[in-house]
């Protein structure tokens, strides 16, 4: 496949999305393409496809070929089967109710008749290990188990070439690696070259073959493999959005690393001496959220949990396993069925002093402006101005909330529910389908406030923003505690059983002393 | 539907699924009003029950998405169970047809205020007619049935036009309808 | 069982020709004997959830007792006021609970209906069969598929907007206000989603042709004419009772 001056500029944006891109995609090779969000990565997988210029609202210059022939003069019936597709949002790829009947959709659209049908697409679901939810409805799958759904959608379409646009942008960390590590085995099993798109390198790094990296303006600035390219541009992927392999981070905060730097984990505990330190300032103080024997609806019941004052606390747990619940409970959102929750403030002005920031920004933006929506919260202008100027987005005061990038949007939730000065703060997984910019911008706002006395509990499944960041967690599991403490605690016990990844650092340190593992 | 883009499709779709259960929950209010005011109770809401024709007809702005709009939502209504079932397939066909008539008689190509009203209207007076016959106002007074008929009317022109139009350009703020010709023809106004 | 199996166009439109035929009449034994039929029909030839059923089934006889009690209170001045039934301690005219009567049990004849179609048929293989049998277009059908799978998200979402708005701290402005407020980011987000759905469908190769082959291949078989056949053979039935008895009439707009 063969990309020649691509360039693309959409009607109703002043700059152009993609600019003079060329590239080309052998066969069999697995190539990741790296750009920050909104940089036009997934603009890029519609002109693969052949989506884009049929349905582009702009204009397209150069050309996207496969095997040389014109992307855009093929039918879209030709390119689906040349080409397959799996999407970012789990929720939205599909149009069926069962699995079975999802997986068939392809293939009655490219023609294969009915009685070849069953066999295919047995075969793609026993490839990507569903085969035993065939008849099951897609509404009942994880999002892990969507992706993998969607991938054996396009299998069964047998295309040579499969585009992946940040496809575990919406799962755990647990999911990604499995559905990754199923990426992995069907490329050595298949004869199939594989272009991912994503922001974040790390998971991918042992099955990359070869990295683009994508700047904001909109053109390639490194075209080749991995190492060499993170060697180049360590310094200037952050910029860019590009989340740095966790061991270059680790060995540029230590100062001493120069290139050729370290990809993995393996990698980086070679060249260290000493282990690499946890933050410090864990102690937690007097209790906040005082809360014994909680019960809600048949959810879960008689749990018992601490918010010490002035604490980050993290909560953390597979999907599914109670944190919203809980946090929701904790904040007064939803009442608790039984037991005894204690908070510091009276109901009626309990929102005065605790706010809650919902996984979804969409959905607590109330009016047309950044501006209006400050205002409705009751803050006074001067308020509003430090408001905008303290996460940044002081120029797009009069935009709609809704044109915002997904990282303002963000940032301008979590302002609204500071107006008040707010001493408690819940966020409900706020760095979920962020980019790198935009998750450490966000996080160090959190850090501000928490340094200024805030109380802050957040949802999450990232477990090194738990190190870095939390001086308390709590980890839900089948609708209980599983556990509660300090981070450096939680990394003795049983992460696997918690289906919690380790953190990058204390993978790290175990490494260095070989494979046995040492308590701190 | 073959100048129909498939997005348009989903998108009319969603908007019906929505609005058919607005609907359902809409019936609730109109028994309350109908209890204080007597049959005459639903002819001050009747309007809302148009709604998804005008919203899917001005954001999509070709033929027969007022009609199918209406149409799918009553489908939908019946499916998540209606009293009224299949009359009511017939009911919304026929309040379909009446809003869809009124953008076809301006060619499909006026989508301002006024034309939304009308069509609101247009929806109040084919369901009336329709109305008249399946559910009997021939037994009500004559004066009564006027009076009922105006009531519709307006609450075609202002629940179903008016309210219809500005909830859709509050959403055309959103940048959502980028892609829709109400969308493209905001762009434009602001281009110029 | 049967009437599961049973072609779900045939189905429909044969309800669809009975709610119609019905739609005609106007009696008050006609209608309520055909509830019967009907409940009876789908007890013994669906297989369903009974419990469900029920669940339906109240609401909607709950609706059609309130009807019965609002026409006979709200009715016309009769034609003879002299002829009265006692209703319980109620004096009301003979007439007007005739009317009322018929009224409430065409209601319950057009809901039952409905149930058999619900409870019996399965939403994909009904839009399978409208492609299949009746020439829907591919592009319309699963377009539509596409924004029902959306009804269980949206529930959902609605509940996270209700929720965030409150913390917001909302309720000191008018309804309409309100209800703004929460239509525009339900329905943004919901457009956007539709918006993605069907680029996903179109990169698995769906351009909405009528060429396309189908995993599930819905026809029309002999035993399928059974119902139609069967359900229409009742229903003349039934009127030729109502002439025997001589309590037949045509529906003349009755309110």
């Amino acid at each position: 496949m063969n990309i020649q001056n691509l360039s693309l500029q959409y009607d109703d944006m002043d700059a152009p999305v993609l600019q003079n891109v060329t590239f080309s995609l052998g066969e069999k090779e697995c190539v990741l393409l790296l750009g920050a969000s909104g940089s036009g990565k997934s603009t890029l997988s519609r002109c693969l496809t052949g989506i884009y210029p049929k349905e582009l609202e702009g204009m397209m210059e150069g050309e996207v070929t496969f095997e040389g022939m014109p992307v855009n003069e093929a039918s879209p019936g030709t390119m689906s089967r040349r080409v397959g597709t799996v999407f970012q949002d789990p929720e939205t790829q599909f149009c069926m109710l069962t699995v079975e009947d999802e997986v068939a959709f392809g293939l009655e659209n490219i023609c294969v008749p009915s009685e070849k049908m069953e066999k295919r697409v047995e075969t793609a679901l026993e490839e990507v290990g569903l085969l035993h939810r065939k008849k099951a409805a897609v509404i009942s799958l994880s999002g892990g188990e969507k992706q993998k759904l969607a991938l054996a959608c396009i299998l069964a379409m047998e295309p040579p070439v499969i585009v992946l646009d940040e496809p575990t942008a919406n799962l755990d960390p647990v999911a990604t690696d499995e559905f990754i590590a199923l990426l992995s085995s069907l490329k050595e099993l298949k004869n199939i070259t594989i272009f991912v798109i994503e922001h974040d390198l790390d998971p991918w790094i042992d099955i990359t073959d070869r990295v683009l990296m994508l700047g904001r303006n909109g053109s390639l600035f490194y075209d080749g493999p991995l190492q060499q390219g993170v060697d180049r541009y360590a310094r200037d992927l952050y910029e860019e959005g590009i989340a740095v392999p966790g061991a270059v981070r680790m060995a540029m905060e230590t100062g001493t690393a120069t290139p050729p730097y370290p990809l993995t984990a393996r990698g980086l505990a070679a060249g260290l001496s000493a282990p690499l330190k946890a933050v410090s300032g864990r102690e937690n103080g007097p209790a906040l959220i005082q809360a014994s024997g909680i019960s809600y609806k048949s959810i879960f019941s008689n749990v018992d949990i601490t918010i010490s004052e002035g604490s980050f606390t993290a909560i953390a747990g597979p999907n599914g396993s109670g944190k919203t619940t809980l946090s929701r409970l904790l904040a007064g959102i939803d009442p608790v069925s039984s037991g005894r929750l204690t908070r510091p403030f009276p109901d009626k002005d309990w929102f005065q002093h605790a706010g809650y920031v919902f996984q979804n920004p969409e959905h607590q933006f109330l009016t047309d402006s950044v501006w209006e929506e400050l205002a409705y919260s009751g803050a006074g202008d001067e308020k509003i101005e430090e408001l905008l100027e303290w996460c940044g987005l002081t120029d797009r005061k009069d935009f709609h909330p809704f044109t915002l990038s997904q990282g303002e949007k963000r940032r301008l939730s979590v302002a609204t529910m500071l107006v008040k000065d707010q001493e408690i703060l819940f966020l409900d997984e706020p760095t979920f389908g962020q980019d790198a910019k935009s998750t450490s911008r966000l996080m160090d706002l959190l850090k501000e406030k928490h340094r200024a006395g805030t109380t802050i509990v957040m949802i999450t499944h990232d477990m090194d923003l738990v190190d870095r960041y939390a001086t308390g967690v709590v980890v839900m599991k089948d609708r209980k505690i599983g556990f509660t403490g300090n981070p450096d605690e939680l990394w003795n016990e049983d992460l696997v059983a918690f289906q919690l990844k380790e953190p990058f650092r204390v993978r790290t340190n175990r490494l260095i002393k070989g494979d046995m593992y040492v308590p701190q | 539907m073959k100048n129909w883009k498939l997005k348009e499709i989903v998108v009319m779709s969603v908007l019906s699924v929505v609005f058919a259960v607005v609907y359902l929950a809409f019936l609730p209010v109109g028994k309350v009003l109908t209890g204080f005011f007597g049959p005459i109770g639903y002819d001050f809401i009747f309007g809302i029950w148009f709604i998804v024709s005008i919203i899917a007809a001005y954001i999509i702005r070709k033929p027969g998405a007022a009609f199918l709009s209406e149409t799918i939502a009553a489908t939908v209504e019946v499916l998540l169970g209606n009293a009224a079932g299949p009359m009511l397939l017939i009911s919304g066909m026929i309040q379909g047809l009446g809003a869809e008539s009124a953008f076809a008689m301006t060619g499909y190509r006026r989508y301002n205020l006024g034309t939304l009203m009308f069509s609101g209207m247009m929806a109040a007076v084919f369901s009336f007619v329709w109305g008249y016959f399946q559910s009997g106002y021939a037994a009500l007074a004559g004066g009564y049935v006027l009076l009922m008929f105006v009531t519709r009317l307006i609450s075609g022109a202002i629940l179903a036009g008016v309210a219809g139009k500005a909830l859709s350009d509050a959403l055309a703020k959103t940048g959502v309808l980028s892609g829709f010709a109400l969308g493209k023809e905001k762009r434009k106004k602001h281009a110029a | 069982m049967y009437l599961n199996n049973l072609n779900p166009s045939v189905k429909a439109l044969t309800i669809l020709g009975l709610v119609v035929a019905l739609a005609l009449l106007f009696d008050p034994v006609t209608p309520a004997l055909f509830t019967l039929v009907t409940i009876a029909v789908t007890f013994l030839f669906g297989d369903f959830r009974r419990k469900y059923y029920l669940f339906y089934l109240i609401p909607f006889t709950i609706f059609a007792v309130g009807m019965l009690w609002t026409t006979i209170a709200f009715a016309d001045a009769p034609k003879n006021p002299s002829e009265t039934v006692g209703l319980i301690w109620w004096e009301v005219p003979r007439e007007d609970v005739l009317v009322a009567v018929s009224l409430s049990f065409r209601v319950l004849a057009f809901a039952t209906m409905s149930l058999l179609f619900i409870f019996t048929t399965n939403m994909v293989e009904f839009l399978l069969s409208l492609m299949q049998q009746l020439r829907l277009p591919p592009k319309l059908a699963y377009g539509i598929m596409a924004g029902y799978r959306f009804l269980p998200m949206l529930t959902t979402e609605f509940r996270q907007i209700r929720a965030a708005h409150r913390v917001r701290g909302m309720g000191q402005e008018s309804r309409w206000k309100r209800y703004r407020r929460f239509a525009v980011p339900l329905l943004a987000g919901a457009i956007r989603k539709a918006e993605r759905t069907a680029v996903a469908m179109e990169s698995k190769g769906f351009t909405g042709t009528r060429e396309r082959t189908f995993y599930r291949n819905i026809r029309v078989r002999k035993k399928d004419w059974l119902f139609p056949a069967g359900m229409g053979a009742i229903f003349l039935l039934l009127i030729l009772l109502s002439l025997r008895f001589d309590y037949f009439s045509w529906y003349q707009g009755q309110l």
